[in-house]
């Protein structure tokens, strides 16, 4: 979307951190070579540990073991921690009950978007509020400037506050003492009998058998007190996320590997946990959400997550314009994806039939033979079931000198390197 | 890994020197880095480069990464395997998993590590 005039900007310039070893790290080290691991999101976090198409594999056909404690975890707490929540994010915070979880965004005042999240509800008066990991310097600084009346929350009246303020802290941070909590997500169809292995009373087990997506209990898994979610970022049908203190995280990850060896649980790194979302259909923040494009909610596909019927939310003059005026969406594309095929990447023109360029590619996943692409194209342009092509465009000088182009426009033809056909928005698993 | 009897260049690709000639792949460290390679852009027979020019294109589903000629020549051979099988490099990139082989211009190998130095220089990475 093009966020235009509106004031109301959140302007935050993150500070470059040295990258440390997650509560996982010495885990990790035991599992894969060093070269594998690398700094995301000030954290030194395993790529691969094997392969990329094995754990992704195993997370479509057993379980994966995903360490996630990159993922920020706040908490807002008290009598107006509610009330908080209802006006910084764009789903409905009324409609979660005690143990529920729901999907939405962080919007300042002027339309830009700051995050995707998740906020579960474990009480009326306390929130999990789960940022991306790259976000979450951000998302705090953006709280902080709300509770100190430095943040404008309304674009049409500059000078509006809150009224209220709830309790906010850090989840991860070590002053939350016995109450921190990092993510470890279980995620594939095994996930439910290494967990169920790992708890003995009966009640608790029925409990987690009826478990729908996005609802959570707070429970002992291997005697570790844990937030069992039926949440993740894979698109698996069956997965949970394990929130656990950190020091209990390595116990916890090695007693889901005790149990779950034998059903082919294995340890995944961030590529599989790219590639899996990618295939999924979801968006990641600065790439589907976000980003170069700045795109919006709606044109991610979620229109859903934005509730416009609220009274209030921080953006919400923004939503309604771009919910009326949006012209381009995300699609999801299936092309070849062999091995001695090009992959395509970021930026990639996407095409119609007849070579003209609809749009440019987001990101790319190999999955097995094929090559799973979510695109920003024309909306209504492209339905599920067309034909596609993609150009690759130059990524190194010798491509360019060889005629190549570094970048095409929406509207020029050119010819397609590679064709495919364009799938339903989201996978089902 | 690192394999003795091999020149080596800081960017990471290995030289054998056969006569007038040089066979140039990745070493084992540049593979690791890349993960599971998927696409291999040879160079054209015939072509001619400096040292330092780009020679072919390595891509896995997470990077596109270069390939420069650690020596100035002519391409003479490719390894056209690679067109079908680029994982070849993945399992066995000193042997099987060989890029080109290039006709050393005026018989010059400069500026190329032995095994030695390159592990050495791979230790301070």
């Amino acid at each position: 979307m093009s966020s235009g005039t509106r004031t109301g900007e959140f302007v935050f310039e993150q500070k470059e951190t040295i990258a440390k070893g997650s509560a996982l790290y010495s885990e990790h080290i035991k599992l894969t070579d060093k070269s594998h691991i690398a700094a995301f999101a000030g954290f030194l976090m395993p790529l691969w540990y094997t392969s990329i198409s094995a754990e992704h594999q195993a997370v479509r056909e057993a379980a994966g073991l995903f360490d996630c404690s990159h993922m920020g975890v706040l908490e807002a707490a008290g009598p107006y921690a509610k009330e908080f929540l209802n006006i910084v994010f764009t789903n409905d915070v009324n409609k979660l009950s005690d143990g529920k979880a729901q999907y939405g965004y962080i919007i300042d005042a002027a339309g830009n978007v700051l995050d995707d999240i998740i906020i579960y509800r474990r009480a009326e008066d306390k929130y999990m509020v789960v940022v991306n990991a790259s976000n979450e310097p951000k998302i705090k600084a953006y709280f902080n400037a709300m509770l100190n009346d430095e943040a404008i929350i309304d674009a049409d009246n500059a000078d509006r506050r809150l009224d209220n303020k709830p309790a906010v802290r850090d989840m991860r941070d070590v002053t939350s003492g016995s109450d921190c909590r990092i993510d470890l997500a279980l995620q594939g169809p095994e996930a439910i009998d290494i967990v169920l292995e790992l708890i003995e009373d009966e009640q608790i087990k029925g409990q987690i058998k009826e478990l729908k997506p996005f609802r959570f209990i707070e429970t002992a898994v291997a005697g570790i007190d844990c937030i069992v979610s039926r949440t993740g970022y894979t698109g698996a049908a069956m997965g949970f996320e394990l929130y656990v203190h950190p020091d209990k995280a390595p116990e916890l990850w090695s007693k889901l590997f005790e149990k779950g060896k034998s059903s082919g649980l294995v340890p995944c790194g961030l590529g599989a946990r790219d590639s899996l979302r990618i295939e999924a259909g979801f968006p990641l923040y600065g790439h589907e959400l976000a980003g170069p494009f700045n795109i919006s909610p709606f044109q991610a596909g979620y229109s859903f997550a934005v509730k416009l019927d609220k009274e209030f939310f921080i953006g919400k003059a923004a939503m309604q314009e771009e919910a009326e005026r949006y012209n381009m969406a995300v699609v999801r594309i299936e092309l070849p994806g062999a091995k001695g095929i090009r992959p395509v990447r970021g930026n990639d023109a996407v095409l119609d039939d007849g070579g003209d360029c609809v749009g440019w590619v987001l990101s790319c996943a190999k999955v097995s033979d094929k090559q799973i692409v979510l695109a920003l194209v024309s909306r209504d342009v492209i339905k599920e079931g067309e034909t596609i092509g993609v150009y690759y465009l130059a990524r190194k000088e010798g491509q360019v000198r060889k005629g190549r182009k570094q970048e095409v426009k929406k509207g020029q033809n050119v010819q397609a390197d590679i064709t495919g056909i364009t799938l339903s928005r989201f996978a089902k698993f | 890994m690192v394999v003795k009897g091999l020149a080596y260049s800081k960017e990471h690709e290995w030289v054998k020197i056969e006569g007038d000639e040089a066979i140039v792949g990745i070493t084992d460290y540049a593979q690791q880095m890349l993960g599971e390679i998927t696409y291999v852009e040879l160079p054209e027979i015939g072509k001619e480069a400096e040292a330092g020019d780009d020679l072919a294109v390595v891509e896995s589903s997470k990077a596109a990464s270069d390939v420069y000629a650690p020596l100035s020549g002519t391409v003479s051979e490719v390894n056209s395997k690679l067109e079908e099988k680029p994982e070849l490099i993945n399992s066995d990139c000193y042997e099987a998993g060989w890029i080109c082989r290039i006709a050393i211009k005026d018989k010059k190998v400069e500026g190329l590590m032995d095994s030695k130095q390159y592990e050495e220089y791979l230790k301070g990475l």
